[in-house]
């Protein structure tokens, strides 16, 4: 595997980390408001 | 809701493109890819002051502590997205010119500007009682946020640099890209711009969420 193809995953799983957990962080927020 | 889910793919669209066109400076070679990521996160740094100082200033007018969360956040945030762009600074420094760290004035103005609202931050802790923590604060984010074009604009610009200068702008006032590279930065720019209001939108939701529920 190339470093540029290996920099791409490393960054994309950063990312798509930091977006699922900022996502449901936001799930959970609106549910509590709600309450 | 719909502007979450533009900033995911906005972000992850870049990324993408960022690893499948050529990097924006060849003689740099793969490392310059970094320049879509740590401009704009820069640039995300004063907007995030920018709004501390706005949210403090309507603090002192108007008293409500709603004004003093949103500063703090704004200023937390600020102080993260700086720590990111001298983080990434440091990776393509240490590519380009063999170090980490060289007390350039780019570099040596960043790490100021930490230690300035790093100081903010202290400052906060430090306090236990609302309206004094609320008022002080206040105050130090309008006077620290003077410091902050001082820091970022001028500094570098007037002295001797090896940070790569007039790579966004040009001194005609012209973006200086090719219009392709272009897009995909502004696509960046326009990307963690919307995570940082996405980001401080749901930590002020949080705190006021918590303070609520202290009350009950």
């Amino acid at each position: 595997m190339s470093a540029n193809a290996g920099a791409f995953i490393v960054v994309l799983l950063i990312w798509l980390g930091i977006f699922i957990y900022i996502f449901r962080l936001d799930k959970k927020v609106r549910e509590l408001e709600r309450k | 809701m719909w502007w979450k889910i533009l900033t995911g793919l906005l972000i992850f669209t870049v990324l993408v493109i960022v690893f499948l066109v050529p990097p924006p400076q060849k003689e740099l070679g793969g490392i310059s890819r970094i320049f879509f990521f740590h401009v704009p996160v820069a640039w995300v740094t004063v907007l995030a002051l920018f709004f501390a100082m706005i949210n403090s200033i309507q603090y002192l007018k108007r008293k409500e502590p709603v004004f003093d969360i949103r500063a703090a956040v704004a200023s937390q945030l600020g102080f993260l997205f700086a720590s990111l762009a001298t983080f990434s600074g440091a990776v393509f420094a240490r590519h380009t010119w063999g170090s980490y760290w060289n007390w350039d004035p780019r570099e040596t103005s960043i790490f100021i500007l930490l230690l300035i609202y790093g100081a903010y931050l202290a400052l906060r802790s430090a306090i236990a009682e609302e309206n004094r923590k609320a008022n002080l604060s206040a105050v130090y984010s309008i006077i620290a946020f003077i410091t902050v074009p001082f820091l970022v604009f001028v500094v570098p610009r007037v002295y001797h640099s090896l940070h790569p200068s007039d790579s966004v702008i040009n001194t005609k006032a012209g973006f200086q890209m090719p219009p392709s590279i272009l897009m995909i930065f502004l696509c960046s720019l326009s990307g963690f711009s919307l995570l940082f209001f996405w980001m401080y939108e749901l930590e002020v939701r949080i705190i006021r969420l918590r303070k609520r529920l202290k009350k009950t």
